[in-house]
């Protein structure tokens, strides 16, 4: 890549003129390390502060703190230097460079060929001081994660906008891609599906159930029981409250945005190249209000970070239409309403009466699917091309009863395909069968190439909510299994 | 959507049959097997002296004893019941008794092929060759490899795994 151009609205740096992240970094990375200590003294020393201050005065105090504030000093201290020798810049070649580390020097390089998504994200703790993080995803998956920790907003988003510029090349689609947003969650929906999970309500029941037995025995005691376990499924619901606060999807030409959070917004975008696995699950008692969530396995997000599980869930609540709409976003010509499932067999009833009903696989031309599930029924979708390897299982009472279950296995992440207790010849006549769909759609499908400049969507996608899903699948005869493999050519054209 | 056609047994391998794993493994585990429950029966058999734990301990040698021989009969079963099979597109991996388990791993998924062997494993010659793909769960683990057989698997899945790599 030769001398970048500028770009109109968008300023270019100098190329290799390095720069600081904001002054108030080690501030900010000093009180996220030494909170917790501050924190525990206030709990626990407040009683030996208080003797203090009465015995020496002001002297005291400092006198008994004296360990704190040699800690946090030092931490302070080292933030510093350690702000002092960070720096990023745009190399010679034209790729984003951050340089760390006092002691040990450590030079990360992205390589903008490679970008996957940049995101502004916002702490709590940076919210606060008005600072922001910019997430840099990189394809490769592993730790390909470059963090830059912290800049002012506006620094942040015209860094991303920046980099996003030279990564897509001279020319148009340079800055801030425009976005268009498809749908939201409103908060209402969200406390009210939070509350109606299933989880929630088996912890609910039984905690009632332990505080019943408990007052039932030993009298008012048990109250106070009342609210360690009465709080438990309350705290989960008010933490995911915390993190799905205010979800919106939108649309832009690197992907699908997410953008959530009460406290800290994190913002996610979703290239479709990415996604492996989607999963809808739909708990018992939403299935009233039709409501479904929507989980994404995409490749490269690691899951448990900071941010918790960021990326891994595509709409936590929304109607059916809504959510078909999406996912026909994530994975074009999908339909999910299309599938015709083929059920487990009646014996399987035996090895499993409570989620028999909720068994079964299906398949058309882009898209294998089982489902299962007991309370929540969850449908796991996979794009044939995303198929990694097949397993068949069996244990004993399967064995006994003639089942096996037939595995698609795909990368980590909450999506997992599997066809549970099929009669164990057809498991086995699936797993090959899914093995030569998995093979011609990689032979047949698009190269894996995004951040490339693209043309927005032609349709505008926000045409309203009657806008119907795009190119309903229409139900297609199975592809035969292996001694008679119909070409790929062959397949049924989908409608427009 | 009409049923598709169901196989015979769902564990049979494609065309000729599985290709065995090396009864050395059997040997191997017999013998990391040993150097467990030798220690602890030499141990309760001392403590068999004290004559009020005597009965206890008799019963614990005889229940140790009892574990032991099964452990030794099982873990031939196992190593017998691992097999593998190379198609033209993919490898098989089965194994196992109880739970039986098979998987298939298309060339174009392989992402590394790993040989190790633990020190028993190496005296007895004996490797074991694991294959990765970008799934977490695929469990293609194929122990009890004679070396030379183990390095000429590796080599013809990493040849063709080159051939048909697919993106992710």
């Amino acid at each position: 890549m030769t001398e970048p151009q500028p770009i109109p609205g968008v300023g270019l740096s100098e190329p290799e003129r390095r720069r600081h992240t904001h002054p108030l970094t080690p501030v900010v990375n000093s009180i996220r390390s030494v909170g917790i200590l501050i924190g525990a003294v206030i709990v626990f020393g407040l009683g030996g502060i208080r003797e203090a201050a009465l015995a020496g005065g002001l002297a005291g105090v400092l006198a008994a703190l004296s360990g704190v504030i040699v800690i946090l000093g030092l931490t302070l201290g080292l933030s510093y230097l350690s702000w002092t020798r960070t720096e990023y810049f745009f190399d010679s070649s034209g790729d984003f460079r951050l340089d760390s580390g006092i002691l040990q020097r450590s030079e990360r390089r992205v390589t903008l060929s490679r970008l996957q998504s940049v995101d502004v994200v916002r702490p709590l703790l940076g919210r606060i001081v008005g600072l922001a993080q910019v997430r840099i995803e990189v394809a490769g998956g592993g730790d390909s994660r470059v963090v830059l920790s912290y800049l002012s907003e506006k620094d942040a988003q015209e860094l991303r906008a920046e980099i996003i510029a030279r990564a897509a090349g001279v020319g148009p689609g340079a800055g801030e891609a425009p976005e268009v947003v498809l749908a939201t969650v409103p908060t209402g929906d969200l406390i009210v599906s939070l509350l109606l999970r299933s989880e929630t309500f088996l912890l609910l029941a039984v905690s009632v159930l332990i505080v019943a037995s408990i007052v039932l025995t030993e009298g008012a005691g048990g109250l106070f029981v009342l609210f360690l376990t009465g709080g438990l499924p309350l705290l989960g619901v008010f933490s995911q409250f915390m993190r799905y606060f205010g979800f919106t999807v939108a649309e832009s030409p690197d992907g699908l945005r997410l953008r959530h959070g009460l406290a800290s917004v994190q913002s996610q975008t979703v290239p479709p190249g990415r996604v492996q696995a989607i999963e809808i699950s739909e708990p018992l008692l939403w299935r009233r209000r039709g409501w479904v969530r929507v989980s994404l396995t995409v490749a490269g997000l690691q899951s448990g970070q900071e941010e918790g599980q960021m990326g891994q869930v595509l709409l936590p609540v929304a109607p059916r239409d809504v959510a078909w709409r999406i996912i026909n976003r994530v994975l074009p010509g999908v339909d999910p309403s299309a599938f015709q499932f083929e059920p487990a067999p009646p014996r399987a009833r035996k090895r499993a009466w409570l989620q028999w009903g909720n068994l079964g696989v299906a398949h058309d031309d882009r898209v294998f699917v089982a489902s299962r599930g007991f309370l929540t029924r969850y449908v796991a979708v996979i794009p044939h091309a995303r198929t990694q390897s097949v397993g068949v299982t069996q244990g004993p009472w399967e064995r006994a009863l003639g089942l096996a279950s037939v595995r698609v296995d795909t990368t980590p992440g909450p999506v997992s395909v599997v066809g549970l207790y099929r009669d164990a010849g057809q498991a086995r006549a699936i797993a090959e069968a899914q093995l030569l769909r998995a093979a011609s759609a990689r032979a047949s499908g698009p190269a894996d190439r995004w951040m490339v400049p693209r043309v927005p969507p032609a349709a505008p996608p926000g045409a309203g909510a009657a806008s119907p899903p795009v190119a309903p699948v229409e139900p297609i005869a199975p592809t035969p299994p292996a001694p008679d493999p119909e070409p790929p050519g062959a397949q049924p054209p989908v409608a427009p | 959507m009409a049923e598709p056609l169901s196989v015979d047994d769902a564990f049979a391998p494609p065309g000729e049959p599985w290709h065995p794993v090396s009864p050395k493994l059997a040997t191997a585990r017999r013998l990391t097997l040993m150097l467990v429950t030798v220690p602890v029966l030499l141990v309760l058999g001392s403590t068999a002296f004290v004559a009020q734990a005597r009965p206890v301990a008799l019963a614990l040698v005889a229940v140790t004893l009892v574990f032991t021989v099964w452990m030794w009969w099982l873990i031939g079963r196992r190593v017998r019941s691992f097999g593998y099979a190379e198609r033209a597109d993919d490898l098989l991996v089965t194994s196992g008794i109880m739970f039986r388990r098979l998987v298939v791993v298309p060339y174009g998924r392989m992402q590394l092929v790993d040989i190790t062997a633990g020190p028993i494993d190496r005296s007895l010659g004996v490797t074991t060759v694991q294959l990765h793909t970008a799934a977490a769960s695929t469990n293609a683990t194929i122990p009890g490899l004679p070396p030379a057989e183990a390095s000429g698997l590796r080599d013809r899945l990493a040849a063709l795994g080159e051939q048909r790599s697919a993106g992710l």
